[in-house]
């Protein structure tokens, strides 16, 4: 019998990717939620899976052999060749590799530009009230330098004004990018729900609340119109329902934004 | 099918999608452009030019079908591999496929834009601080992308910070060291079979053998892939476009290293 067991956080940004393409495909997993906020993904029982101290991570057993899956995006690729149940990809090459570019359009341009001011405004604010030796001993257990900088940068509120103004440069390019490609097509890279909505989706859910200056009815309607169409989505609904954190009830704000 | 493929000296991402194109087998005109001469930025009959300008791979070939430009050259190669039906250059199995992404994805990410830099460094930097002021004016003012611009820019005036070409050169040493280990159990390529990952591995590894030679000194195995790979039809086919006498050694600038994790 195959068993998929995901660690995730929340269902949101890279966590929420193989939650929503597992449930889109229907395939039973077992969840197990990593607090990023307490620091799980670098505790030693996490570390044994994924080395790198990053979530999300996906073991499947089948066949007698137990293997670990980590990136989430390949994560997606993965469950969607594997797994029976619709497919997330367009059959067509060009479409195929339209979908493919905005995924790492995302993932390695706009991403890590939303990544940069959601830590900045949430996650450093969130976990820097904490006696500061505990934060220092639990920065130093983080595997990756590159990841113990940035922790140290958003808990201390340090970012420089020119990456901060560098990331918003890149999240109101991307946006309206954004705009213009869903002006193109009902969804993301071809005309089907694809790997590509669900990726582009997780970051972008909240653009109406988070972002009103560039996204809203008025000024990004195409977008608008695509993420109510994602979010009337059952795998969707059935995803978010396994947030834990106040997200959960932003996705509602939205949703009554969105619907409004 | 009515595309044309522009591209650079076969080496770094024009390498690859030149070499996945001859694997493919399909028929597709080829036009050298000059990289260093701006011409990627000014390709005629382009409609839909999103991924040419807002493309993260730098100076890389770019692939004009149905007025689309269509760019990132693992991407490019896996299109050649499916529109042609199936031409061997994924694994069939599901997990075998997902290793390879997972592959190639570090390889762009990391080893791609450290031999880009030391790459640049080393054989166009000179070149590019040499375009006079107003040529480099016009030039820079055809990019879109802002930063693709600056990575321009900063080679014009060889302002390349010390720290970063330390982390380049240690990049590319812990490509080799994975290489090393991966083909460790004595396979042939580096998924096992043949694949989407030996061609882009090759393709930014392979010019750094001259410049970087310590971090081959002890990789017996890399260094006979590296042959291996590089013996292979569709790699020769491709070496073959070159215009100049090393291509290994052309060099454009590329993709940006990660700002953030
Ligand atoms: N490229 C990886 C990145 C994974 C990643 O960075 N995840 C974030 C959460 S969205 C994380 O683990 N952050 C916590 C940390 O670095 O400590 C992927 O797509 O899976």
């Amino acid at each position: 019998m195959d068993e998929v067991t995901l660690y995730h956080w929340e269902p949101n940004a890279n966590s929420g990717k193989p939650m929503l393409a597992l449930m889109e495909k229907g395939v039973p997993f077992t969840s197990h939620y990593i607090d990023m906020l307490q620091f799980d993904q670098h505790k030693p029982e996490y570390l044994a899976i994924n080395p790198q101290g990053t979530i999300p991570a996906m073991t499947h057993s089948a066949d007698g052999q137990k293997r670990v899956l980590t990136e989430s995006t390949a994560i997606m690729e993965y469950v969607n060749d594997r797994f029976a149940g619709p497919d997330l990809m367009p059959a067509d090459a060009q479409d195929r590799w339209r979908v493919r570019w905005w995924m790492k359009f995302m993932d390695q341009w706009l991403g890590p530009s939303f990544s940069m001011i959601g830590w900045s405004v949430f996650v450093g604010p969130m976990v820097r009230q904490r006696d500061p030796a505990e934060l220092d001993a639990a920065i130093e257990r983080i595997p990756l330098p590159e990841r113990r900088v940035a922790w140290r940068k958003a808990i201390s509120g340090d970012f420089s004004a020119a990456e901060m103004a560098e990331s918003r440069r890149r999240v109101s390019l991307g946006i309206a990018r954004l705009e213009e490609e869903l002006g193109k097509r009902p969804y993301v890279g071809s005309n089907q729900y694809t790997l590509a909505d669900i990726n582009i989706f997780n970051s972008t859910y909240s653009l109406p609340l988070s972002q009103p200056d560039l996204a809203g009815k008025d000024k990004t309607p195409n977008i608008m119109r695509w993420l109510k169409r994602v979010y009337t989505r059952d795998a969707v609904k059935k995803t978010w329902a396994m947030g834990k954190t106040d997200l959960a009830n932003r996705y509602g704000l939205i949703m009554a934004e969105i619907e409004g | 099918m009515s595309a044309i493929l522009y591209h650079g000296e076969p080496n770094g991402a024009s390498l690859t999608v030149l070499a996945a194109l001859a694997e493919s087998g399909l028929a597709i005109e080829c036009r050298h452009i000059d990289l260093l001469g701006g011409e990627r930025h000014a390709i005629a009959g382009i409609a839909d030019p999103v991924a040419r300008d807002l493309g993260i791979e730098g100076e890389g070939p770019v692939l004009v079908a149905g007025g689309e430009a269509m760019t990132e050259s693992v991407f490019l190669a896996q299109y050649f591999d499916e529109a042609a039906g199936g031409a061997g250059l994924q694994p069939a199995d599901a997990h075998a496929r997902w290793e390879m992404m997972m592959w190639c994805r570090q390889i762009t990410e990391r080893l791609s834009p450290a031999a880009a830099l030391l790459g640049n460094m080393a054989n166009a930097q000179e070149a590019i601080a040499a375009i006079p002021d107003d040529t480099f004016a016009a030039l820079t003012a055809s990019i879109v992308s802002d930063d693709l611009r600056e990575r321009w820019q900063a080679l014009h005036d060889g302002v390349i910070d010390a720290a970063q070409i330390a982390d380049s050169e240690a990049k590319v040493a812990a490509a080799v060291d994975r290489c090393e280990k991966q083909l460790g159990d004595g396979r042939e390529w580096l998924m096992g079979t043949f694949s989407i990952a030996d061609l882009v591995t090759w393709s930014w590894l392979a010019g750094m053998q001259p410049l970087q030679p310590a971090a081959f000194a002890d990789a017996p195995l890399t260094q006979a892939w590296i042959v291996r790979t590089g013996a292979r039809p569709s790699v020769q086919a491709a070496l073959a476009r070159a215009t100049v006498p090393d291509p290994l050694r052309a060099w454009a600038p590329g993709p940006e290293i990660n700002r953030w994790g």
